[in-house]
């Protein structure tokens, strides 16, 4: 692998349900190191873009790579590449979330004392050492924010995929979620974000792609696209029905 | 075909853990189950068969066969409650996004199910050594028979915990094919204690043959051959495998 290998490389994705096409031909890349926000309306394909990225969905047509390893053909490969926050809350209710860390990573197939002490230090890191033992379901609703983005990272993946990270948090644990993402960045792994907030994605990304009715409208360098307006009024102007 | 045994092996953990965390419904059911049926039926009931059924005393008889009903009942409905349970939740996505292949995945829960299956089995087992002085005379056939028996509804749970959309689905095959079968299927009565109609219905039940081949590694004589017995239950265990493997393998109400 080299430097030119892109982080993501998605090559003319098509996504069809039946007669419904949730993703129309996109193709764009992620560099590696970037920091790289897909938006997009609701329904727009954002999700089925990712689902598709980390194997959740089949692939109709098209090609996706991640840092070279195709998701279909080095799936194994792929896969341990990319670690994923999702929007929703589908922790295993029968480990605590100490164990949610230890036996994710080891679905990746890790074990051993140096998973136990990366567990203990993303649950430093991320403020939840001390519910260690308990189960996510006694966590409050930032807790368990912070936790998918734990459980995201516990098998040090180049790229982090975060489906609306920031989704019904408070303002202040959004800040400090900017900021941990910030410095997780700045170590060198690549971030995609999703969220509707569209402030958020103007603060912490290098480049923006917007998605309309599972097409790729927008793909610029962040200040580029915003020019002299705002995001907001960007977003508006190409999503509009 | 294992390529991820660290991946197999956590999630066969992770299915032990969770059997753990719901032991009243998992483990003790069983035992206490099997303790009124040795009591009502064994005790209160072995008398009017002047105690000897197939050589030896009902109480005696009946073990294997509650054993059989207890292993099926929770092997079923455990693996696919947790299959469905990791949909309905969607914490199944934990697996499906890491690299963990369809047979890793299958397997999990298979040999999880076998675990817990010769679990039950051990606890029974003693029951009835401690109870009514029954034990297995074959052992390397008392383990066979609850493996591939395990198998087969383990792999039978996986498929019904991916057909289901609600839980009730699951109840189906439990109520109204797999507690029915297992009931006439020997677990309380020899063939030879049945009119010959119903001795010729018993030979197309599946479950039969399981109790059969399971009592025949306690008695050391079956109502039919071990060997027709034997391979009856490996091809059920096989084809049911299969298919739980085929859904996994094609993303079945698991990958859109």
């Amino acid at each position: 692998m080299n430097g030119a290998v892109p982080a993501l490389h998605i090559d003319r994705l098509v996504k069809r349900y039946g007669d419904f096409t949730a993703v129309d031909g996109i193709s764009f890349d992620v560099a590696e190191g970037e920091f790289f926000g897909l938006l997009g309306p609701n329904g727009a394909g954002k999700t089925t873009t990712i689902n598709a990225i980390v194997g959740l969905a089949h692939i109709t047509s098209g090609a996706i790579s991640l840092f070279g390893y195709d998701t279909v053909r080095d799936w194994r490969t792929a896969r341990r590449q990319v670690g994923l926050a999702p929007q929703e809350y589908n922790f295993d209710r029968y480990l605590n979330i100490r164990d949610v860390l230890i036996f994710q990573a080891g679905y990746y197939g890790i074990r051993g004392k140096a998973v136990e002490r990366r567990a203990d230090m993303l649950l430093e890191r991320f403020d939840l050492a001390s519910k260690a033992k308990l189960v996510y379901t006694k966590l409050s609703g930032g807790m368990k924010r912070r936790l998918t983005l734990a459980r995201a990272l516990i098998h040090e993946p180049r790229l982090v995929i975060l489906d609306e990270p920031t989704a019904g948090v408070d303002v202040e644990l959004r800040l400090e979620l900017w900021s941990m993402l910030r410095e997780l960045n700045t170590k060198g792994t690549t971030i995609i974000l999703t969220t509707h907030y569209l402030e958020e994605a103007e603060e912490l990304c290098d480049r923006i792609g917007i998605i309309q009715a599972g097409k790729l409208v927008a793909l610029e360098a962040t200040q580029k696209l915003i020019g002299d307006g705002s995001l907001q009024d960007v977003f508006l102007e190409l999503t509009r029905r | 075909m294992i390529a991820n045994a660290v991946g197999f092996e956590t999630l066969v953990k992770r299915e032990m853990v969770r059997t753990f965390s719901i032991i009243n419904q998992v483990i003790w059911p069983p035992v206490i189950q099997t303790l009124l049926y040795v009591f009502v039926f064994g005790f209160g009931l072995g008398s009017r068969f002047n105690n000897n059924v197939n050589g030896v005393p009902y109480a005696q008889f009946l073990i294997p066969g509650l054993i059989m009903l207890q292993l099926i009942d929770q092997t079923y409905s455990e693996s696919s409650s947790s299959v469905f349970q990791g949909r309905f939740m969607n914490s199944i996505q934990e697996l499906l996004i890491a690299p963990l292949s369809a047979i890793e995945m299958v397997l999990g829960y298979v040999v999880a199910g076998v675990v817990r299956a010769i679990f039950i089995a051990l606890l029974i087992t003693g029951l009835g050594a401690l109870l009514v002085h029954a034990y297995p005379t074959n052992w390397g056939l008392y383990l066979l028979t609850i493996v591939l028996v395990a198998v087969l509804f383990s792999s039978l749970g996986i498929i019904f915990g991916l057909m289901a959309e609600k839980f009730d689905h699951i109840a189906v095959l439990t109520t109204f094919f797999i507690t029915p079968l297992v009931f006439v299927g020997g677990v309380f009565t020899s063939l030879q204690m049945l009119p010959p109609v119903l001795q010729k219905i018993s030979l197309v039940n599946p479950m039969f043959y399981m109790i059969d081949v399971f009592r025949n590694s306690y008695i050391g004589t079956g109502d039919v051959s071990l060997w027709l017995s034997l391979s009856v239950v490996t091809l059920l265990a096989a084809a049911a495998f299969a298919v739980a493997l085929a859904l996994t393998a094609a993303g079945y109400k698991l990958r859109t």
